[in-house]
């Protein structure tokens, strides 16, 4: 291409809609490339301090977590997608979708729901004592320290393989399945020699969720006790009001990151997992009888005891207790809280997807292909790393713009304006959901022929008349979609909103957290039980939208 | 010459060789001309250049005297004046059929877009169509709705991409006669693309065989590489 072909399309692409698609790019990036350079700016006392001292624990004890949750709810998740996918058995039409419920539960949430349980005055131990005149040795039940981690964290984690895998399952390997039985084998076998290293991707996918998840996790690890760099990054904060050495934590988890990233690549490497094989005919399920479908039955039953409905009526039996009197307080506010920043996050959330998708739509190549993949990004970064980029942004833009507050806002020279106001905690919120806005936006897309716009464009229409006539009325669901889910998240999400909520500001989760820290259980459960129910709808969603 | 293209080059990226490779045609007015090639041959391609839905690495068209691309032009597709049917017609799904003609017609006034659509339903024979929605209609009557769309803000030149490629077989020859009549009526240059002979001389004037964007040959008049 010649310079002034080139300079032809420059001046042709640099609309306004470019623009501002690139001001959202560059508002998920910001953050995140802040943490990274801290590597380059001189480390404070405490860093050493943490260095010489913590920071090999705090690698250590995310690297367990990480590895044992993976690991044990990869296995769960695996075996019950498997189970319910290749066998007919009682009530599995049932557990199909059931099994996908303890998504959920906050794991913050199940955490002290279980811990209490299980605690000396909890259900289980006062009845044993009561009415069987048992008692446990202390240590025995308790779910606590980094084994509760585990055990919680792995019950509400594991879906994320399941939901991959059955989808897998279902859709894409009857052809490979009935060749191998044709082949003679038999069904262990044909588990570990088959179905095992074709599923790989969608596991790998699986355990990649789960593992972000762990590493994002900061609720189970601080309940329990557990040292991890998420719990870290808020000690340094909050503890020592130490940013710099904060950034530094961040940074470490970000490379914890890309070396999952690189792991998967290097699993990867080399085998194309792509089937070549389209077609719909479903996996034809083998029919169990006598003790096995008993024991297929049993097995869903007790995970989807464990991991939904046992914490999940203990909440509705708190709830019961406690609700007048948690009702009565600021609830409302609360709710109001959640529900405002929330709204207002998800709308920027599609304003932004809409935007970035209608670019990548129009102009496919490589740039896009790079956009995409930004504005999608923040799913990995743990929203304890984002809070701290965020919080660091922000307060350098208010060192920056700091000349003109006192003009502008009439206010004292040297306030801080930005850092303390609520956009702080919008802009994180923006940051970690775009995934799920983009996503849903960017799939209402691909199912818009291009030919609508270019037939738009050849009967004079522009861009923006197009966008309006044509692409909005057909992407509206996906759009609604898309926000739904940034919604839903938002209102759950805790870490980002510890961090970064201005002064006074409590939203549904934040509360239930400060109750559940407080030893004030019972107070917690009307609050969560509101944040569960609002989760199964998203669940709803998600599924409905996989559906499609 | 109403229609001139020239050395006109177009690759989808660097690595790969061109799919149209300097070429040139001219089309005179009301002049109907068809294009026939093998599938990946570049003949669409040909036709999304003209549109201006791609954008050329080289060369310039003229179109009614004015020059709609060159190495410091580029006129947007909105504004060429240029129709198009769509190989799946592209008809907007969730617009009535109306709706869908009237589309393009927002520089007439009201009443002058009720009187043109009025003509267009009656050029294609939809009368009592024009409160149904897309998925209403069979095949046929969808192309003639496509048809009618790209003609009633009146373009300078009717671009056709394999328009009856997804016909039934028997039904073909019918709607190829149709397509005659309703084009011959309107007397409008068109382009007209496909990979099936039967099409092109059931409607065209002039033939071009393209191969790789080189041109192979034509059955009336040289036309220049």
């Amino acid at each position: 291409m010649n310079k002034s072909v080139w300079l032809r399309e420059l001046r042709r692409r640099a609309n306004s809609w470019f623009i501002l698609t690139m001001l959202g790019a560059l508002i998920i990036v910001m953050p995140v490339a802040y943490v990274i350079l801290s590597f380059f700016q001189p480390t404070s006392e405490n860093w050493q301090h943490i260095k010489e001292f913590l920071l090999a624990d705090y690698i250590k004890g995310s690297l367990i977590l990480v590895g044992s949750v993976g690991f044990l709810s990869t296995v769960i998740g695996l075996t019950l997608a498997w189970i319910v996918a290749a066998y007919e058995f009682p009530f599995r039409k049932q557990f199909k979708w059931l099994l996908i419920l303890p998504l959920a539960i906050p794991p913050y949430i199940a955490a002290y729901t279980y811990s209490t349980m299980t605690g000396y005055t909890g259900v289980i131990q006062s009845y044993f004592r009561n009415h069987l005149d048992f008692q446990f040795t202390p240590g025995t039940i308790e779910i606590m320290s980094m084994r509760g981690a585990i055990f919680v964290l792995t019950l509400f984690l594991y879906p994320y393989v399941y939901m991959l895998t059955l989808h897998y399952f279902e859709k894409q390997s009857a052809a490979y399945i009935e060749s191998a039985k044709t082949l003679g084998l038999n069904g262990f076998q044909m588990f570990f020699r088959l179905v095992l290293p074709i599923a790989r991707p969608a596991i790998i996918a699986g355990a990649m969720l789960i593992i972000f998840e762990v590493l994002s996790d900061y609720g189970v690890a601080s309940f329990f006790g557990v040292r991890t760099i998420s719990t870290a990054i808020f000690q340094t904060w909050f503890g020592m009001y130490d940013i710099n050495a904060a950034m530094r934590l961040a940074a470490w988890l970000l490379i914890i990151i890309l070396g999952v990233f690189m792991l998967e690549r290097f699993l990867r490497k080399r085998r194309k997992y792509d089937t070549n094989v389209t077609q719909s005919r479903p996996l034809a399920r083998k029919k169990l009888r006598g003790i096995f479908a008993f024991g297929a039955t049993l097995a869903c039953l007790a995970i989807f005891f464990a991991a939904f409905l046992i914490p999940f009526i203990q909440l509705i039996v708190w709830t019961v207790k406690t609700y007048e009197k948690v009702w009565r307080g600021d609830f409302l506010s609360l709710m109001t809280n959640s529900i405002v920043a929330a709204f207002i996050g998800a709308l920027i959330i599609s304003f932004f997807a809409v935007l970035t998708a209608r670019t990548i739509n129009l102009y496919p190549s490589m740039s896009s292909n790079l956009l995409a993949r930004v504005m999608t990004s923040g799913y990995a970064v743990p929203g304890a790393v984002v809070a701290i980029g965020v919080l660091a942004l922000f307060i350098t833009l208010d060192e920056k713009l700091a000349f003109l507050y006192p003009k502008l806002l009439g206010v004292e020279s040297g306030t801080l304006v930005l850092s303390l106001s609520i956009a702080m905690l919008i802009t994180g919120y923006v940051i970690r959901f775009m995934a799920q806005g983009f996503n849903a936006v960017e799939s209402g897309y691909t199912k818009i022929p291009p030919s609508y716009r270019e037939a738009s464009f050849l009967l004079g229409r522009g861009l923006t008349y197009t966008f309006w006539k044509i692409e909005f009325p057909l992407l509206r669901g996906s759009i609604l979609i898309g926000f739904a889910l940034a919604f839903l998240e938002i209102m759950k999400e805790l870490p980002l909103t510890l961090l970064l909520r201005p002064f006074n500001f409590d939203t549904l989760s934040t509360r239930t957290y400060q109750y559940a820290i407080d030893e004030r259980i019972y107070e917690a459960a009307p609050s969560s039980l509101l944040l569960i129910c609002l989760s199964i709808l998203s669940v709803i969603l998600i599924l409905r939208f996989e559906e499609k | 010459m109403f229609v001139q293209i020239q050395n006109l080059s177009f690759h989808y990226s660097r690595k790969q060789k061109p799919v149209i490779d300097h070429f040139s045609l001219s089309i005179e007015q009301g002049e109907i001309v068809g294009i026939v090639g093998a599938s990946g041959s570049g003949k669409s391609t040909l036709l999304r250049l003209l549109a201006g839905l791609e954008d050329p690495t080289g060369g310039s068209i003229v179109l009614d005297g004015r020059l709609i691309v060159g190495d410091r032009t580029y006129i947007e597709a909105e504004k060429r004046g240029v129709g198009m049917v769509f190989q799946n017609y592209a008809l907007f799904p969730h617009l009535t059929v109306g709706e869908n003609i009237c589309f393009g017609l927002h520089k007439l006034k009201r009443s002058e877009r009720k009187k043109r659509l009025d003509e267009m339903l009656e050029l294609v024979q939809l009368q009592e169509f024009a409160k149904r929605y897309p998925h209403e209609l069979s095949g046929g009557q969808q192309q003639r709705v496509a048809l009618a769309r790209a003609l009633a803000p009146a373009p300078s030149i009717l671009l056709m991409d394999e328009p009856f490629s997804n016909l039934d077989t028997n039904l073909k020859s019918l709607i190829r006669m149709e397509v005659r009549d309703i084009l011959q009526k309107a007397n409008i240059t068109c382009l007209f693309v496909s990979h099936d002979q039967a099409d092109v001389d059931a409607i065209c004037d002039r033939t071009i065989y393209i191969d790789c964007a080189t041109y192979v040959g034509a059955d009336k008049e040289t036309v220049l590489v």
